[in-house]
């Protein structure tokens, strides 16, 4: 054959690697597919062959000006792309993106949030109750009585203030979530479970770890057998959740008016040196309770806890003093 | 309270080191806080909870300790003391504040120093040794619970002892030095003629025991509980006495705290007993009541498996009576020393605490399905809260309490407030009446950290005289968007915080005509303020704040727009309901509005005619611009010129030019007419 198809493929794909603007594409052109260009020349070749060759000489030229037409689209097109580019800028790819500002919940909000999905994943209902309290609820529902000991670690604001519907009755601010615990038992037949979070106020001079305001959770399971064990792991799923895995519990007995037996909770990390710190009390609802609130006698039986959402909010986040919750440094609020 | 381990080893041998010792003591709700060495001993302050009066003492302390590790106790040995048949006048006058008072007189002692043991244990557990008489008293108090007082017996004026209610105007000076003021509310011991020691408290000074008395009267008493708590909470005055009698001091230790003190004054101070007198208002000591408790039930309520055996082995080291009774009953009768074991429940709390909390199981309690209904207030809060971060607002939680003064510099003074009774601090004495100066200090902490953009809420309580009323406080102040694009930043408007606000409630509510009205506050700026109605009510209002406000809040240069709605407004409205509107395969056709109007009529004046004229294809009403500033000498001086763009579609049939221009010029032709504007 006197044209050597495989030859001429090689060099024409070498030449197209060369063509890289619009001039040496043009000469390619015409090289290929001019009107004395190899591929004419091929076709005028065609009636001087031997028979025997014509088929096959035909089939090559045609294959090879499609791919000659072929690689000059794609030369046209990635010519065009590379004059559009060095016509624009590029950009500084590193610069700050541009969004609308998103805001922040306030960490005390989120720890309550945080908390209260814990329980209602494990069917409690959220409730809260007022923070302008009946003393009845504030205390005697709760068994703490007027004039005993017991009330000492419950300063309490009292304010110049009238129930409309019960002249008589001393309006208060509410020392700590409980009173919560009273005003659902008085509206709702057991079984419930629900958790109660809220601000409290308590006349303390503030400094680093004292607040007059801050947040607690209270949290009241009652049914017909409820028992301390129940209280148990309840608060140990609970602690794990809110803490991870890695923590030791304890509980420890203490004393509160309205719960028997009652118990602090302390966890601790594992490993290092071992620290205990106390995260929340709990306890058996007292009977005085359920009797306060005209539950039959020895009908139902519970359990109720509550904790300091602040100070779970410090242990959690390494925050030492208590005031930056209420300071509201956007630089603090931007950290959450 | 301190308790000196060396002091408790007269008591009870623990046999175990102090650390571990420390720790059971805390797993039984004796919570030791620290442990310190001092002069050889270990000290524990233990936090003595307030039911457990009990365990301020070192007997009392040891019986914790004898039932914990199970040991045997040594109780305080007294000498058999045999009294004289000559009584000490003793006259009860308030039965109900005093039930047992005993007198014993004792003549020829020689006061001195204490022996240096008793002088070293009281001085580990705090208590200043002064004399062997009133370190006996002290130490007795330490050892027992039993408060003691020793009286310089010839120093009381007529030899006699009255327990009687102060009169008023008496006063007494205590042996602390201080004058103290005295009336019919507080308990005193006095001689014939004054009072010599305030019930329970504190003695004074005229009877007070010194290096020359000879002849002494002790006492041992059981004072109301209530009574000496008020006093000494009146008189801002509290002793290691008065802390026992508060919680209750064991009405059968008041005979033996006697025999124990005045044993000891024989043994160290010497003299003779010569008077005495027990005087018993309630007559025998009164029993604790018996409770009844089975082993199934105390089991039951822990959800434990202890068996009755080690149930009674508990009790009994704590010094209940215990008898079996049928089945797994058991009859539990607590020691006169814990009164606060009433009912069932504080017998299992014994046994559970004696077991150890951490050695009972645990289990899964089962959470059945009730009817307690969503709290409407806090979803609304949440949904509230969402929609202003999402629209880049930071929350913030602020004190409800504030000063008068903060009212009066934030304009809020005229609100009737909710006074605090009893604050601590001037800045809780009254409950906020509104969000702003919360917020207002907030802005001013921040702008003088150089913090200038701020986008802050604050959605919670304000107080009146009604109650407490849920809140939404929204303030703003800098620049309006945080864009590096921009080469000319705008500070934030009226028309940011108008838009944060009816997006927030349209998110809460769904789409309801809010109306805004001008409105005049003392703390807004007139002109640049407005009242927020909602289906024709106020529920809010929202403007610039004044700058007289701003400059007392220390804010300079810079704007603050502030808005507050109560959202109980909005809570008592129901979401409208979300039915689903078919969306038009028809194409809108939009119909620009160019049109010049006077100033003195607002936009929505505009929308209501175009409203009232209901077209039916008419579907929507956009405001695009006000170009009042760039046309300002080719427009009526008192018009302003404004862009609207109407949206016309059917949801039947594609709108034929015609028609839709035949509405389009209905409209315009109102305008003209109702608010003399000039089409452009």
């Amino acid at each position: 054959m006197i044209w050597d198809f495989q030859k001429i493929q090689q060099e024409l794909e070498e030449e197209a690697g060369g063509v890289n603007d619009g001039q040496n594409l043009e000469a390619f052109r015409i090289k290929y597919l001019g009107k004395k260009g190899l591929i004419q020349q091929i076709y005028s070749s065609l009636s001087s062959l031997p028979s025997d060759q014509k088929p096959l000489v035909g089939k090559g030229v045609n294959a090879l000006r499609s791919r000659v037409t072929q690689i000059i689209e794609d030369k046209k097109t990635a010519i065009k792309q590379k004059e559009k580019r060095s016509s624009q800028t590029d950009l500084d790819v590193t610069l700050p993106g541009v969004a609308h500002r998103i805001g922040h919940q306030h960490i005390l909000t989120q720890t309550i949030d945080e908390i209260c999905s814990i329980f209602e994943r494990m069917g409690f209902a959220v409730q809260e109750g007022p923070e302008i309290e009946h003393e009845f609820n504030n205390f005697t529902a709760l068994n703490i009585p007027a004039d005993h000991p017991s009330r000492d670690s419950f300063d309490t604001f009292y304010l110049d203030l009238k129930d409309p519907h019960d002249k008589k009755a001393n309006l208060l601010l509410r020392s700590h979530t409980s009173p919560g615990q009273i005003r659902i038992m008085e509206n709702h037949k057991p079984p419930f479970a629900v958790v109660i979070p809220g601000k409290v106020y308590r006349p303390d001079a503030v400094d680093a770890s004292h607040s007059f305001m801050f947040h607690q959770i209270e949290g009241l399971l009652v049914d017909s057998d409820v028992k301390f064990s129940d209280l148990k792991g309840l608060l140990t799923h609970f602690c794990k959740k809110l803490f991870g895995e890695d923590i030791e519990m304890r509980f420890r007995p203490h004393f509160f008016p309205f719960t028997e037996p009652s118990a602090e909770v302390d966890i601790s990390w594992k490993g290092g040196k071992k620290k205990w710190l106390e995260i929340m009390g709990c306890g058996m609802v007292h009977p005085k309770v359920f009797e306060a609130v005209g539950y039959p006698k020895g009908k139902y039986t519970g359990l109720a806890f509550g904790l300091g959402v602040e100070r779970i909010a410090m242990l959690k986040h390494g925050i030492a003093d208590i005031r930056v919750f209420f300071e509201n440094d956007k630089r603090f609020l931007e950290q959450f | 309270m301190k308790v000196s381990l060396n002091w408790l080893k007269d008591y009870v041998t623990p046999g175990i080191g102090a650390e571990e010792l420390a720790h059971r003591l805390t797993m039984a709700g004796l919570e030791v806080e620290t442990i310190h060495s001092a002069d050889g001993d270990k000290v524990f302050e233990i936090e003595v909870t307030p039911n457990r009066a009990d365990c301020l003492s070192m007997v009392g302390i040891s019986r914790e300790v004898a039932a914990i590790l199970n040991k045997t106790r040594k109780p305080p040995r007294i000498k058999d003391t045999s009294y004289p048949k000559i009584k000490c006048e003793i006259a009860i006058e308030d039965k109900s504040g005093c039930s047992r008072y005993i007198g014993t007189v004792i003549e020829g002692v020689t006061v001195g120093q204490a022996p240096d043991w008793m002088r070293k244990n009281l001085s580990v557990v705090g208590i200043r040794p002064i004399s062997n008489i009133v370190d006996i008293t002290n130490f007795c108090l330490m050892e027992s619970g039993q408060p003691l007082h020793a009286f310089d017996y010839d120093k009381l004026i007529g030899g006699k002892i009255a327990v009687r209610r102060a009169r008023k105007g008496e006063k007494i000076v205590t042996i602390d030095g201080l004058e103290r003021e005295l009336d019919e509310t507080i308990l005193v011991i006095a001689d014939s003629k004054r009072p010599v020691a305030i019930a329970g408290i504190m003695g004074g000074k005229d009877a007070e025991v010194n290096e020359k008395t000879k002849n002494i009267l002790l006492e041992s008493a059981y004072f109301d509980p209530i009574l000496i708590r008020r006093a000494a909470r009146k008189l801002g005055l509290a002793s290691d006495s008065s802390y026992r009698f508060e919680r209750g001091v064991d009405r059968g230790g008041v005979k033996t705290g006697s025999d124990r003190a005045a044993s000891l004054i024989l043994e160290i101070a010497k003299g003779k007993v010569t008077r005495y007198a027990d005087v018993n208002i309630t007559g025998k000591t009164k029993t604790t009541n018996s409770i009844s408790v089975s082993v199934q039930k105390v089991n039951q309520y822990l959800g434990a498996d202890i068996l009755s055996g080690r149930c009674q082995t508990i009790l009994k080291k704590l010094d209940f009576k215990v008898a079996a009774r049928g089945k797994g009953g058991l009859l539990v009768q607590p020691p006169s020393t814990r009164p606060d074991v009433k009912l069932d429940v504080d017998v299992i709390e014994e046994i559970a605490r004696i077991e150890g909390y951490d050695r009972l199981p645990t289990s899964f309690p089962t959470i059945k399905i009730s009817d307690i209904p969503l709290d409407e207030k806090r979803f609304l809060r949440e949904k509230i809260r969402k929609a202003l971060i999402a629209q880049g607002f930071d929350e913030v939680i602020t004190y409800s309490m504030t000063n008068r003064e903060v009212l009066v510099k934030a304009k809020q003074n005229d609100i009737k407030s909710v006074k605090v009774i009893n604050p601590l601090t001037q800045e809780q004495e009254v409950m906020r009446p509104s969000l702003l100066p919360g917020l207002l200090n907030t802005v001013s902490f921040n702008i003088n950290r150089a913090q200038k953009d701020l986008k802050i809420f604050e959605a919670s309580k304000i107080y009146r005289d009604e109650g407490e009323i849920e809140a939404l406080g929204i303030m703003m102040t800098g620049m309006a968007s945080e864009d590096w694009r921009q080469a000319k930043k705008q500070h934030v408007d009226f028309y940011d915080i108008k838009g944060a606000i009816v997006k927030a409630i349209r998110y809460v509510l769904g789409c309801r005509p809010m109306v805004f009205v001008p409105l005049q506050e003392n703390f807004l700026e007139p002109g640049l303020s407005a009242a927020v109605e909602l289906d024709g009510s106020v529920i809010g209002l929202i403007g610039k704040v004044e700058e007289g406000v701003l400059n007392s809040f220390d804010i300079k240069n810079a704007d603050v727009w502030f808005a507050q709605i109560e959202l109980k407004n909005i809570i008592s409205r129901k979401p409208l309901k979300r039915a689903y509107q078919t969306i038009s395969p028809y194409p809108a056709i939009v119909r620009d509005v160019s049109l010049t109007i006077d100033k003195r009529y607002f936009y929505q004046q505009l929308v209501e005619i175009i409203k009232e004229k209901g077209l039916k294809n008419l579907v929507e009403i956009h405001f695009k611009e006000d170009y009042t500033n760039m046309v300002r000498d080719k427009i009526a001086s008192h018009h302003r010129g404004i862009l609207l763009s109407l949206v016309y579609q059917s949801a039947e049939r594609t709108l034929q030019e015609a028609e839709v221009n035949n509405d389009h010029q209905k409209l315009l032709k109102a305008l003209v007419e109702r608010l003399q504007v000039v089409i452009r």
